[in-house]
């Protein structure tokens, strides 16, 4: 009897020791956002957003502009190594507006893995652009998104959106 | 002569800075309900020198509905509660709410104005004014601009609702198209388009989609500061023939991104 109350005490100091996170891989294969953006990219939709129109409730939020000039004469080539690590890009804008100060670089991301943000850079000059969902990298669509601020606060955004070519 | 014309660019730059900068606001665009910091600089006014400045500031100059702020006091007694915090020579702060300041609710309050002025009143800066508030509600216009805020990089799109015009040609009008003038810096005309077809959205919707390089050629180095437009067109006169017609002119000011 007395042996039974020092088993019960030893499996419970077992199972609670025994108690710790445990790391689940993704479910199906791991995916390489960063091998996915590789390639050549053809600019399909522009969508401008009134930000501060949006954080007051107010009409009139946003306006797909991709048709007033040739923004889809816009492609975007994005170079990188075979692990996926970005090297170069290529802006060609053919009549599009521009996107971007500059045409040509390099660019980087603020996590490998998880990407949210992609710097373009030339030179000293740098570009940030916010990652959509990746949801649709798969099917051969990405977003990105350029911001406009006036001392911090977002006022105008612009929504690209990218088909694979 | 070299170095007087060096003289000449610096003191230029310099005073075109100044008249850019003062007074500056934190933030730069703020509603009614925002706190906000004014800074000014007295330099050259009524009240260089002086130790102690207070504000004298009133709301909704030249648009009907103002009321002088509650912290104001008299004239020749400045209330201390309207006194600006000193940060260097000539240099001096002050933090309102404007809701709170003039007793008024963000749907009254159109714009403000103030200025610098000592306790007994005998010396005084010039007026500062009107700076305007952004809106809280959304009113419907005849008129507007998309996205309201804007820099000259910008997609800008221009928009006449017709059936809110009240009057009655601009109700009538057909063949509706746009004026458009770019200013610069120095408010000097860069370029002006005019007679643009103008895009029916709906039955009562015209607007006009641009980007200003696209529609002018803007010179190296120019920076554009300001556009107007106006929705030109034509009516019918009592004999059935097109007579032309026009819209007012409206100004949209360029806001600058950082």
């Amino acid at each position: 009897m007395k042996n039974i109350k020092y088993i019960l005490l030893a499996l419970c100091i077992v199972s609670i020791w025994s108690c710790k996170p445990e790391e689940f891989g993704p479910i199906g294969p791991e995916q390489n956002i960063l091998k996915e953006l590789q390639g050549t990219w053809a600019l399909s939709k522009v969508t401008q957003i009134d930000q501060d129109a949006s954080t007051k409730g107010f009409p009139y939020k946003e306006l797909d502009i991709t048709n007033v000039y040739a923004y889809k004469d816009l492609v975007v080539a994005f170079q990188g190594e075979t692990s996926g690590t970005p090297t170069s890009f290529t802006i060609t804008p053919g009549n599009s507006p521009k996107i971007s100060d500059f045409n040509t670089g390099t660019w980087t991301v603020d996590n490998a893995k998880a990407p949210t943000v992609i710097t373009l850079k030339n030179g000293t000059a740098s570009s940030d652009l916010t990652l959509g969902s990746y949801a649709g990298l798969r099917s051969g669509k990405f977003y990105l998104k350029k911001v406009r601020k006036s001392n911090g606060k977002i006022i105008v955004s612009y929504q690209y959106e990218f088909t694979k070519k | 002569m070299k170095k007087l014309i060096l003289s000449i660019i610096f003191i230029l730059s310099a005073a075109f800075a100044f008249a850019q900068s003062n007074p500056s606001f934190s933030p730069a665009t703020f509603t009614a309900e925002d706190e906000v910091t004014i800074t000014l600089d007295v330099t050259g006014t009524g009240m260089a020198g002086q130790d102690d400045v207070y504000l004298w500031m009133f709301s909704n100059d030249g648009v009907g509905g103002g009321k002088d702020a509650l912290t104001n006091g008299q004239w020749g007694s400045s209330s201390e509660s309207a006194k600006m915090t000193k940060i260097g020579p000539n240099k001096f702060t002050y933090k309102f709410i404007a809701t709170t300041l003039f007793g008024q609710s963000p749907a009254e309050l159109i714009n403000f104005g103030f200025l610098g002025k000592s306790k007994d009143g005998t010396k005084q800066t010039i007026d500062y004014k009107p700076f305007k508030f952004d809106p809280l509600v959304f009113t419907a216009a005849q008129f507007r601009i998309f996205p309201s805020k804007l820099d000259a990089t910008d997609m800008s799109t221009v928009y006449f609702h017709q059936n809110l015009a009240t009057d009655q040609n601009l109700q009538r009008m057909f063949d509706v198209k746009v004026n458009l003038t770019f200013y610069n810096e120095a408010n000097a005309v860069v370029g002006s388009k005019t007679a643009i077809v103008a895009v029916k959205e709906s039955t009562s919707v015209y607007a006009y989609s641009f980007i200003p390089d696209r529609v002018i050629t803007v010179p190296a180095g120019t920076k554009l500061s300001k556009f107007t437009y106006q929705f030109t067109g034509s009516v019918k006169d009592a004999n059935g023939a097109n007579v032309p017609t026009t819209g007012p002119v409206n100004e949209v000011v360029y806001t600058v991104f950082n």
